[in-house]
């Protein structure tokens, strides 16, 4: 096989990886934000088919499969098929840009070669996620035209006006934890979060908490909390879920939905809810790494203390390894995602705009500003 | 080999949804092919090497621009453009696109300039990474750039203030 068709090859069992990954959470996403949302409201959730009501899934996944399928008399039917797969990409894309792991290496008869475990590591990662990720607003804005009811429009009006507003406090937020690390790129980003915390000011080091690694919540606090408010909004879930609002809207852009089609806008909310909470793992805690685990401690460990002797295995199990720190840190924001939902109720249509336009974005500006004052005053 | 796979892969897109933006009838399949077109150039960029201005492209144009155009065309009764598909009116739009478009291969032709191979056939590290885009923008270009930011500053301020003369969204006629 040549070099380009080796990459290509690659690249694809890469990109359906991740794809699967995204569809496989799902399910289980669904499940806990059921389960979760019963225990926070003092009921019992889906609790009899199967062990803790698991088997609820493949039972929701068969009724999904087997719904009428099924397009409104006058709506755009191009538009109507697209908008649900359009809905699927944006995540995709961007969870294709995070490094989900330490690079890993198998040599096969002398020859070696190393795989890294993001499908494309781009000089410009978080410029190019948030890129994509404004493109999920066509999705709904062609839901919302293409089934031809009011309803659905309303609602795609209100997500696409939504997103474009709150797309500039997101992207303001994260500016003070680009000027901290200097660097657009994400596996710099997370090597820059491995030393001890440490702060400079006129040229001075003073190194207090230095068992506290040096993760940017230390560093951007307010760009950490502007950064999770405005994903919720982007991901389009409680508090800021008006796109849908059940109480005004029937369900929004995806009333005239239903079956897989349907299933695929949850896909495509989940996946954005993935993006978002990798996004937050990897600027403010540190990514793939926690303090105390180093690839050589893991690789010693499985080479010394469990025996095994394939260097392949030992690469593929410390990236493993890794991949669990990242996955532990994506699964904890994730249900904050899920708690907040069922915590907040939901705000009106101006609240919402006040609070992107008027509040969120000066404290965002304002956060850029001492970031970089500070960021002078440290004289380093 | 890839890389030029890549890139005429998109220039097709390209100019297919460009075509397309020309030749529907709805206003609405018009606009969401400019932002087709929009993606599409942005991955020629990505093909070319020039990340960031392929990201850029895709935030600013394709995420936040043409979404706009959209919402407002969506909001807009459409029935009498889209019914509007009288032979002259695509004959006319055939005729004004063929025209523009032969002239422009002809002229790209005569240039005598084979462009698409010679930045094919760059090396790869010369093309500018972002770091070295955005040193040059905030030094060499930095008093253009600043006042290419007041300009739209300015812009930004006379839209608002042109617009609330007569009572801005609350006009009465």
């Amino acid at each position: 096989m040549s070099q380009d068709a080796f990459v290509v090859t690659v690249n694809i069992i890469k990109m359906s990886v991740i794809f699967l990954l995204m569809v496989q959470l799902v399910p289980l996403l669904v499940w806990v934000e059921r389960r979760g949302s019963a225990f926070i409201q003092n009921r019992f959730g889906p609790n009899r088919v199967g062990p803790l009501g698991l088997l609820q899934l493949l039972a929701d996944a068969v009724k999904f499969a087997f719904k009428e399928e099924f397009v409104p008399g006058k709506s755009h039917k191009g538009f109507f098929y697209m908008a649900p797969v359009i809905a699927l990409l944006p995540g995709v894309l961007a969870f294709g840009t995070i490094p989900l792991s330490i690079p890993f290496t198998l040599i096969n008869e002398g020859v070696s070669h190393t795989f890294s475990t993001q499908v494309f590591d781009l000089g410009i990662g978080i410029v190019f996620v948030l890129g994509v990720s404004s493109l999920g607003a066509y999705a709904l804005l062609l839901a919302g035209w293409g089934s031809a009811n009011k309803f659905s429009l309303f609602g795609a009006l209100r997500a696409s006006a939504q997103m474009i507003s709150y797309e500039l406090a997101l992207g303001l937020s994260l500016v003070g934890i680009i000027l901290c690390f200097g660097t657009f790129n994400f596996t710099e980003m997370i090597a820059a979060q491995q030393a001890p915390l440490n702060f400079f000011f006129l040229g001075q080091e003073y190194t207090f908490l230095s068992f506290l690694p040096a993760w940017g919540i230390f560093y951007q606090p307010l760009g950490a909390l502007l950064f999770f408010v405005a994903v919720f909004a982007e991901t389009n879930r409680l508090p800021f879920d008006l796109p849908e609002a059940e109480a005004e809207l029937v369900a929004g852009y995806h009333t005239e939905y239903g079956g897989l089609k349907m299933l695929m806008f949850y896909i495509g909310e989940y996946g954005h809810m993935m993006v978002a909470s990798a996004l937050m793992a990897t600027f403010y805690f540190g990514g793939y790494t926690i303090p105390g685990l180093t690839v050589e401690g893991v690789q010693e460990f499985f080479s010394q203390t469990l025996a095994i002797e394939s260097v392949n295995l030992i690469s593929i199990f410390t990236m493993l390894v890794f991949h669990l720190v990242l996955m532990t840190k994506v699964i904890l924001f994730l249900w904050i995602f899920i708690w907040v939902r069922w915590t907040l109720p939901r705000f009106r249509y101006d609240q919402l705009m006040d609070l992107g336009w008027k509040k969120m974005l000066p404290w965002a500006i304002l956060n850029t500003v001492l970031t970089a004052v500070f960021l002078l005053a440290r004289g380093v | 080999m890839i890389s030029a796979a890549v890139f005429y892969g998109f220039s097709a897109f390209v100019i297919f949804f460009s075509l397309a933006v020309l030749f529907s009838a709805n206003p609405i399949v018009s606009a969401l092919s400019l932002a087709a077109a929009m993606v599409g150039v942005a991955g020629v960029f990505f093909a070319l090497g020039a990340h960031f201005i392929a990201a850029v492209q895709v935030a600013v144009y394709a995420g936040a621009v043409m979404v706009l155009f959209v919402i407002v065309l969506m909001l807009f009764d459409l029935k009498k453009e889209e019914s509007v598909s009288l032979a002259y009116i695509r004959f006319l739009k055939i005729a004004v696109v063929g025209t523009i478009l032969g002239l422009l291969s002809g002229a790209i032709t005569l240039s005598g300039l084979d462009s698409s191979t010679a930045i094919l056939a760059a090396d790869p590290a010369s093309i500018t990474p972002t770091k070295k885009l955005a040193v040059l923008l905030f030094d060499k270009y930095l008093f253009a750039f600043e006042i290419l930011g007041v300009l739209l500053l300015v812009i930004a301020i006379g839209v608002v203030s042109v617009s609330r003369i007569k009572g801005g969204t609350h006009a009465k006629s």
